[in-house]
């Protein structure tokens, strides 16, 4: 179980990475997802761009009032409360349960969006968040509502000579409620069933139904939600016409636990 | 007998082992690279039936098809039973491919990248078949044939008739269960792997292997090659877990063993987890049909089961297709005094992967359907699960006992083992959760593992490898360190500490100074190698005799040396003592090594080495036996089933190192959850395996095994040598019956019940919608 | 390529493909054979090594990826105190039976002391969760750790 040949190259800077990727070139960060997929030849680049050295890839800066969290800032340093405040704390709270704390030192946040796996936790969190993803072209950057960033299977709004640069969100107000659910039979396994929502003072509530092997479900309304959360999840589920009864029920539950855990 | 307990039989002696594994100095056959080792990649059939037309080869790789390596005869594993039919499991395709992952070609390259580039680059030619992908299917009439010389697609039918026609009249209670286990892996954390040398000069292959039975690998490697077996030397080093998967002669060892002796380099395979996912052996796939028939105190009046084993496309060596589903019908009595007994088994041949006795073998499978039968009947008669099984025990006041089909128990008091079980748990307060609504549910089971069993039974199952007499060698080096040399193979029991303790039982040699070789099939006697549950037993008797004829030898020179007779001397604490006096098991050596003048004019020729054999009699096997008992919680939303307390009663008879013991049974239980709850390779329709990576495959990890309880009885068998019993398997067997019964005790109030394994989310879920409850 | 790197305390540069992924390396080129391989695709654990300070799957980390990193092997623990008193609890608790997961598990056990010195039973049978042993049923593996974590509690 051994890769393909390919070509690495490693980027000192932004506009090299981006000639990189011109070129044909497939970016990685931690390689957690990426890696598993080259030994296993489902993936057969021939060339990878290894993005982990560019300036400010890793790290988190506040300006102002938004927190700037570097694509290529690890799940561990997430969990380990790299990002302040209560936005920091519910980041971390997703961190900790991403896969194993091995792969999490790797891991990155934005490699991870980027990928775009439907089952993955930060796809299933970051659309319910107000902020935007950095893509940073051959023309500068370009701001991506959080929310509508991935869509579809492995697919996002991301155009092909874009990388992900960072990710920018308001630091949220210390009585911001947010509900996380999701479905593994273990840790680390892929969710099968992933929801959250987030509640800011005196805003509506937003929530993510995810790991549907769709694009996530953004719902940018979830008062309703939040006033019956039983029923409104039987409904929002049953929208989706899922095929397999057992996934519609962990949907239906995911929803509905998240909803509860910020009444 | 020297009194020094704590390092011998009953010590929980730390292990020997350890250091070298603790250091990351352990040696497993990936480690293990000469200079010019070429390495190996294998084509493998893309599909699960069909006929092979040709193979295109990249230009200018090394890539070795049938037809390269003419002479390598097929794998056949035989069996005695009547009815039988072989199969030939050619070591590459000819002709045919028979299951997704069979064997097309070998790709030679320096690398393993490489050597996998040059199969990514080769070009199949085939015809597609129908393919049986269900054992059920491979017995319709009419159902395409995998081996096309048969006339249907079974390897085997086996069946004891009796009438029980009369019982539905008199019996109080009848139930009828038609239950699946899924087809599994058993996923040692290290795969297979083979290094294969040839020496021209002593004209020798040298194999070596991560294999628990060196010697069969040997024979089977010289059949298959056409060598004789002194020209075949097998070499196990470290193993990385066994558990089954690595008893069998692989097709991949005899194509690393031609290409070395074709091409005179080292050749290497090192199978990698998608190759075992996807490519090599399975197991535990079964199917029951189960009536019982139970009077108003649930004592069995009578059983009937018709029972399918998927035993995949070939039948692997040593243990042959059928060893599984032939012992259904000898085993499925489990521990009871069942009176009545109707059975038919079928070995079903399918384009899937091969299967090989795995942990516990068909125990799990049997005590699965009759422990849940059980429990079916105790909720028709309203009883408590544990009465129903009190009622069909076997005594131990009839012990020996010779149950209907024969089965010798050996000894043991299996219902104090029941309500030790039972009362480990409070069962109240689960009923009084129940009552209050939730969903949660107790559950047991009871069964028994023979083990050691030998000649006589295994000629019975008719497999192509009889065991034996086992034997061991003892000597001393001329230092005075105790050398013993067995020929099964540890892959993590721990042989290296519990056989020094039993040479430290015997001679009082401290363990610290006692060496075990094995491994090797050069430097170690004949053995059909470490399976069974039977190293302890055969090896360790085998070590106890070998060194009490030793002792025997250093006695008589000892005696020469303290100028006495042999009847004033005894071992002490290893040395030889007369009175106030002692020379130590060391002088004895260095006298016999270095002084010989010193030695008595009588002393035996045979110096400071005895090779001795062993064997129990009766060889019917020990039978440990245990009860385990579950608490479980079931979440109605989910499916999802939470292990709250397992306790377990166990009885292995005397326990030579009790740590080692609770490892065994621990290991074998997460195993058996796994089982229970976890692990299963689906197949689509067309054969293709479902699974290809551990995260899909789910293995049990350290949240999903609960701390288990074990309490231990001790009831000694008395044909072993210390009255040891075998039980490495044992914790395997229990879990899916025991902890899928604590399911449907939740379930039962909601009218669901799970019948098949493994019991996912998905299939609780799917009994609750069923009965309406979701 | 080229590729440098420090591995237990020493830099060493060794030629290799890059697709070759840092297990290979380490076993291959600088015969660190104690980080074994399980699945190559991240879940089971066994070839965790300590990469930059931290554990990391060395089977996921190609050969580029590894220039300029400091790794720490199974082997590279000889002077430590902590992998001392796991090596002493992991044999004392029958920790291990075959050893192939041993080197793995010692290296995420080493981190779970440090980084979690308040960790129960609970959280470090969640944080062991990425390390699979088939042998052990894992009470061993659970209780050695839980020693070392009540032992330095005491002490401090």
């Amino acid at each position: 179980m051994k890769p393909a040949p390919f070509d690495y190259a490693r980027p000192a800077d932004w506009p090299a990475a981006l000639a990189l990727l011109a070129a044909g070139a497939r970016p990685v960060a931690g390689g957690q997802s990426l890696g598993p997929m080259l030994n296993l030849r489902l993936a057969l680049p021939e060339r990878v761009a290894d993005l982990r050295h560019l300036p400010d890839y890793a790290g988190v800066s506040m300006q102002g009032e938004t927190v700037r969290i570097g694509a290529g800032t690890t799940h561990a340093a997430i969990e380990d409360g790299v990002v302040p405040g209560r936005l920091g704390e519910i980041l971390a709270g997703v961190a900790r349960r991403i896969a194993y704390r091995p792969v999490r030192n790797r891991g990155t946040i934005g490699g991870s969006f980027a990928h775009a796996d439907p089952a993955a936790d930060w796809v299933a969190v970051l659309p319910a968040l107000p902020g935007h993803a950095i893509a940073l072209g051959p023309q500068g950057e370009r701001r991506i509502p959080l929310a509508e960033f991935v869509l579809g299977v492995f697919e996002t709004a991301l155009r092909s000579d874009e990388l992900l640069r960072a990710l920018e969100l308001p630091a949220l107000p210390a009585a911001t409620r947010f509900g996380h659910w999701k479905f593994c039979r273990k840790p680390g396994e892929f969710s099968k069933a992933t929801a959250c929502v987030l509640a800011l003072p005196g805003a509506v509530p937003t929530a993510v139904l995810a790991a549907l092997d769709a694009a996530p479900l953004v719902i940018a309304d979830a008062s309703a939600l939040l006033a019956d959360p039983t029923a409104e999840a039987a409904r929002i589920t049953a929208t989706l016409a899922l095929d397999d009864p057992w996934r519609a029920a962990l949907a239906r539950t995911a929803l509905r636990h998240a909803a509860e855990a910020v009444r | 007998m020297t009194p020094t307990p704590s390092k011998g039989v009953g010590a929980s002696l730390r292990r020997k082992e350890d250091a070298r594994f603790l250091h990351g100095r352990g040696r497993y056959v990936g480690d293990i690279r000469p200079a010019g080792t070429l390495e190996v990649a294998f084509l493998r059939s893309p599909v699960a039936h069909a006929r092979l037309l040709g193979v295109q080869k990249p230009d200018g790789g090394l890539v070795f098809t049938a037809a390269d390596l003419p002479g390598i005869a097929p794998i056949r594993a035989n069996s005695a039973l009547p009815g039988f039919r072989a199969s030939d499991q050619p070591a590459l395709a000819q002709g045919k491919l028979r299951h997704v992952g069979e064997l097309i070609a070998a790709c030679v390259a320096p690398s393993r990248a490489e050597a996998e580039d040059l199969a990514a680059a080769c070009l199949l030619d085939y015809e597609a078949l129908p393919v049986i992908a269900d054992m059920l299917a491979a017995r319709a009439p009419g159902a395409a044939l995998i081996h096309e010389h048969w006339p249907d697609n079974a390897f085997l039918e086996t069946r004891r008739d009796e009438d029980l026609s009369d019982l539905d009249a008199c019996a109080a209670a009848k139930v009828h269960r038609r239950l699946r286990t899924a087809r599994q892996h058993m996923a040692p954390l290290e795969g297979r792997g083979v290094l294969a040398e040839w020496d021209p000069r002593l004209e020798q292959l040298i194999v070596t292997t991560a294999a628990q039975m060196p010697h069969v690998t040997k024979t089977g490697l010289a059949e298959c090659l056409g060598l004789d077996e002194g020209q075949v030397r097998v070499v196990a080093p470290d193993v990385g877990g066994g558990f089954g998967y690595k008893g069998i002669l692989l097709a991949e060892e005899l194509v690393c063993a031609a290409l070395a002796m074709r091409l005179g380099r080292p050749v290497r395979w090192i199978e990698d987890r998608l190759e075992q996912l996807t490519a090599n052996a399975n197991c535990r796939e079964h199917y029951y049909d189960v009536t019982a028939w139970a009077d108003e105190q649930g004592k069995l009046l009578g059983v009937e089961v018709d029972a399918t084993v998927d035993a995949g496309a070939y039948s692997l060596y040593p243990f042959s297709a059928c060893l599984e589903a032939a012992q259904i019908g000898s085993i499925f009595p489990g521990p009871y005094t069942l009176p009545r007994f109707r059975f038919r088994t079928v070995s079903a041949c399918t384009n899937k992967p091969p299967i090989l006795p795995y942990r516990g073998v068909a125990r799990t499978g049997v005590c699965y359907a009759m422990e849940t039968t059980l429990d079916a009947l105790a909720r028709q008669l309203k009883l408590p699960p544990e009465a129903v099984r009190q009622a069909n025990l076997v005594p131990p006041d009839a012990m020996p006992y010779r149950n209907l089909v024969g089965k010798v128990f050996d000894s043991g008091d299996y219902p104090e083992a029941l309500r030790r079980a039972v009362a480990a748990v409070d069962v109240a307060a689960v009923r009084a959760r129940q009552a209050a609504g939730e969903a949660v549910g107790f559950g047991l089971s009871v069964f028994c593992e023979q083990g050691a069993h030998g000649t006589s039974v295994y000629h019975g199952w008719g497999i192509p490898f009889v065991p034996g007499f086992e034997q061991a060698q003892a000597r001393f080096t001329p230092d005075g360190v105790l050398e013993l040399r067995v020929g099964l193979h540890s892959h993590g029991q721990g042989l290296e500490t519990t056989l020094a303790q039993v040479a430290h039982e015997i001679l009082g040699v401290d363990p610290a100074r006692v060496r075990l070789v094995h491994g090797d099939t050069a430097l170690t006697p004949y053995s059909t190698g470490t399976w069974g549950s039977r190293a302890m037993v055969m090896a360790g008797g085998a070590v106890a005799e070998a060194c009490r004829q030793l002792g025997e030898r250093a006695l008589a020179i000892g005696a020469a040396l303290l100028q006495t007779d042999r009847a004033s001397v005894r071992l002490v604490a290893g040395q030889v003592v007369a009175g106030d006096a002692a020379v130590s098991l060391d002088q004895v050596a260095r006298t016999w090594f270095r002084s010989p003048q010193n030695l008595p004019t009588d002393v035996d020729r045979g110096g400071l080495e005895v090779t001795a054999g062993y064997r129990p009699d009766p060889d019917t096997g020990t039978h440990s036996y245990a009860a385990h008992a579950v608490v479980a919680k079931v979440c109605t939303e989910t499916g999802m089933v939470t292990l709250e307390q397992y306790v377990i009663v166990e009885d292995g008879g005397v326990l030579v190192n009790p740590m080692i013991v609770d490892g065994q049974v621990l290991g074998g239980v997460a195993q058996g959850i796994g089982t229970a709850l976890y692990e299963e390779m689906p197949f689509d329709t067309e054969g293709q395996p479902l699974a290809g990576t551990l995260a899909d495959y789910l293995l049990p990890g350290a949240t999903e095994v609960p701390d288990i309880r074990i309490d231990h009885m001790e009831t000694p068998s008395p044909w072993t040598r210390f009255g040891q019993k075998g039980l490495g398997e044992s914790g395997a067997i229990g879990p899916p019956a025991a902890i899928v019964n604590a399911i449907n005790d939740a379930l039962a109030p909601l009218g669901a019940e799970v019948l098949d394994l493994p019991a996912t989310p998905a299939r609780v879920l799917a009994a609750l919608t069923k009965a309406g409850r979701a | 390529m080229s590729i440098t790197l420090a591995v237990n305390g020493a830099l060493a540069t060794v030629a290799a493909e890059p697709r070759t992924h840092l297990a290979d390396l380490l076993r291959g080129e600088l015969l660190l054979t104690g980080t074994h391989l399980g699945c190559e695709h991240g879940v089971c654990g066994a070839c965790t090594v300590e990469v930059d300070g931290a554990p990391a799957r060395s089977c996921l980390i190609h050969a580029g990826a590894c220039g300029g990193a400091s790794v720490r092997t199974i082997e590279g623990f000889a002077e430590d105190a902590v992998m001392a008193a796991l090596r002493e609890s992991f044999s004392a608790e029958h920790a291990l039976q075959c050893g192939y997961c041993t080197p793995g598990m010692l290296v995420v056990a080493r981190d779970i002391v440090l980084r979690l010195p308040d960790a129960d039973e609970a959280r470090v049978r969640e944080e062991l969760a990425g390390n699979l042993c088939r042998c052990t049923g894992y009470r061993g593996i659970v209780r050695a750790i839980l020693g070392v974590l009540a032992a330095r509690r005491a002490a401090a």
